[in-house]
């Protein structure tokens, strides 16, 4: 955490000092591991921006998490969970806005971990519409620094974990933008097997929003948001159909975990990903390039993406076939 | 497939009161409620459909019965522009949504079977191919149902059409068949309509026939009916009831004026402007039924 705000820069950490709001919540940062307040959030929110290279909707796109001092750091190692057990609240990085098709993902393999569009068979990724679905239908990230161990089998599960950062699913009202970071509130989980491997799906709900005071556990989502939880358990197992594939399935007979439980999970993850980035476990394929985890494996400078800057391009027109609805 | 006539003339930025879509055939500016005909081919039962709305959209973008030639607008409710809300699991309207050319749904009359007057408007369509449309596009469509949503007390026909181009449109020749090749959807839409102004404080709409899609046949009957009532209307045997009827292609009409056309704004388009974060609410209804 202190080192995270060292990486700020002298100069920001001036502006930082001169603005009271920014002032109070950075040292609320500093004094209390337990920071909820929305100051801490608006800080939170303004400290990363991004760099986007290639166009939109092509393999060449990719999205860096960006200092606001201009240093490209990493979405998957640099980002702090800051996690929060007392308040439930953990960071979620914002892969694919609600209602969009577009698979996004923070890329685990490329140096940086940028964000950029999933390869299926040459062509970029977009999932079906499932009807009376609209693309995803919550925001949907991942959680920094924490990975679903590929290489040892899931304590209570006879399963792999899927070599990915914790999924996420942010129900709140507003559309969340790719790359955003954002502070949220921690409600649940779904314990998906897709394509045999355990990928877990966070329910959460960004601390900004509205509904988010009301909200404590996954009761309260069942309760608030009518069938929003069993319509999200029916996409997860129908979407990969229309590309063939077989219904996926749950463990726990696809029963939500609570509150409680999910933070075990977070917990564990987080565990997997310091496994990883000290080099306990084999990180294979993996970029651990960091850098702010001094002493770990891919501790560095990122000299390499220095030169990296905003190219600005249009985006690429969605293909029209992505509009169709398939029915189940 | 032969290149359309129809094309759109765009005036001012999409969610602002300026914006207007106003439809030109082969470049010269006509009315989509009275100019285009019901029929693109009369003989195979192929119907013109002005899409107002296109698919997971939430702009209220309808046919201005009071503006010259009836340009496409957005509805306005106390002077601000009205957008539709989500209701879960919908993402704005689940249809391109439009209406009929050359159809009225006489305010003057009571229908024998739903009990109600008509709304006033010409006849809506709801069309589920899966392409999605765009503000002012004519599509050729089919005749599929009708459902029958009771809005606020008047009749409000619902006919479920599909596009021709559509790869299921060959397959899909009355009712039974959309519920066999999109089930649900018929359930959807009944759904949709009847809580779709619940977020707004209003009551639920009632569907008459216990909210049955009625079939092809029942549809065209509705359709036939909305025919005269228009062609009552455009020939002055009925009162307007406030209604634009001046056209630029029905020379035997009261109202026709070739010239009416020159007075319609050059092609002024603007990007859209951004449209209010609010609008991207989802409202959860207990007890709406999901599919």
């Amino acid at each position: 955490m202190h080192q995270f705000y060292k990486k700020l820069g002298t100069d920001i950490a001036k502006k930082m000092f001169t603005a009271p709001i920014a002032r109070l919540a950075l040292t609320q940062g500093h004094l209390s591991t337990s920071s909820s307040s929305s100051l801490a959030s608006i800080l939170n929110s303004r400290k990363y921006t991004s760099i986007t290279q290639g166009r939109k909707y092509t393999p060449d796109f990719k999205n860096y998490c960006k200092l606001p001092n201009g240093e490209v750091v990493s979405y998957f190692h640099d980002i702090p969970l800051e996690f929060n057990k007392q308040d439930g609240t953990v960071n979620m990085v914002v892969e694919i806005p609600r209602w969009t098709n577009a698979k996004f993902e923070i890329n685990t393999k490329i140096e940086g971990n940028p964000i950029t569009q999933d390869i299926k068979k040459g062509k970029v990724r977009f999932v079906n519409n499932i009807f009376p679905h609209h693309g995803y239908m919550h925001n949907y990230g991942a959680i920094p620094q924490t990975w679903e161990d590929p290489t040892v089998k899931n304590s209570s599960l006879d399963l792999f974990g899927d070599g990915d950062p914790l999924d996420v699913i942010e129900i709140g009202s507003q559309i969340l933008e790719l790359g955003q970071v954002k502070k949220v509130k921690i409600l649940g989980s779904l314990a998906l097997i897709d394509d045999g491997e355990l990928d877990w799906k966070i329910v959460v709900i960004n601390v900004e929003d509205e509904a988010s005071n009301n909200l404590n556990d996954i009761e309260d989502v069942y309760k608030q948001f009518p069938q929003l939880l069993e319509e999200t358990r029916r996409w997860f197992k129908l979407y990969k159909l229309p590309t063939g594939k077989p219904e996926n399935t749950f463990a726990f007979d696809g029963e939500y975990k609570s509150k409680l439980e999910t933070l075990e999970i977070i917990e564990e993850c987080h565990q997997s990903w310091k496994n990883l980035i000290n080099g306990k476990t084999d990180s294979k394929k993996i970029s651990t390039k960091n850098s702010t985890i001094e002493g770990s494996i891919g501790y560095t400078n990122f000299q390499t993406l220095s030169s990296i800057t905003e190219e600005n391009l249009p985006d690429t027109e969605i293909p029209s076939e992505v509009d169709k609805i398939y029915y189940y | 497939m032969s290149s359309s006539p129809y094309s759109i003339r765009q005036i001012g930025a999409a969610n602002t009161l300026d914006y207007k879509v106003y439809i030109e055939e082969n470049g010269k500016p006509v009315s989509p409620f009275h100019d285009i005909p019901l029929y693109a081919d009369e003989s195979k039962k192929i119907l013109n459909m002005i899409v107002e709305i296109p698919r997971w959209t939430n702009a209220k973008m309808e046919i201005s019965k009071e503006q010259k030639l009836n340009p496409i607008i957005q509805d306005t409710k106390k002077g601000k522009l009205r957008f539709v809300r989500n209701c879960f699991p919908h993402h704005g309207y689940i249809h391109n949504y439009g209406a009929f050319p050359q159809t009225w749904e006489d305010p003057n009359s009571v229908h024998p079977e739903t009990k109600a007057k008509g709304d006033n408007d010409p006849l809506d369509v709801c069309e589920i191919g899966e392409t999605v449309g765009y503000t002012g596009q004519v599509k050729q469509v089919k005749v599929l149902g009708v459902m029958a949503l009771l809005d606020e007390g008047e009749t409000d026909w619902k006919v479920i059409v599909i596009d021709v181009n559509d790869p299921l449109a060959p397959k899909l020749n009355d009712v039974e068949d959309v519920e066999r090749h999109l089930p649900g959807l018929l359930r959807a839409t009944n759904e949709w309509f009847r809580i779709y102004k619940f977020p707004d404080g209003k009551p639920e709409n009632q569907f008459a026939f216990s909210g049955e899609c009625k079939n092809k046949k029942y549809a065209e009957e509705v359709i036939a009916e909305c025919r005269e009532a228009w062609e009552n209307l455009i020939a002055g045997k009925v009162d307007s009831k406030g209604i634009d009827l001046s056209n630029t292609t029905l020379q035997n009409t009261p109202s026709y004026s070739s010239a009416v056309a020159n007075e319609i704004p050059k092609a002024s388009p603007l990007p859209p402007a951004p449209i209010d974060k609010s609008i991207d609410k989802w409202f959860f209804i207990s007890g709406a039924a999901t599919a």
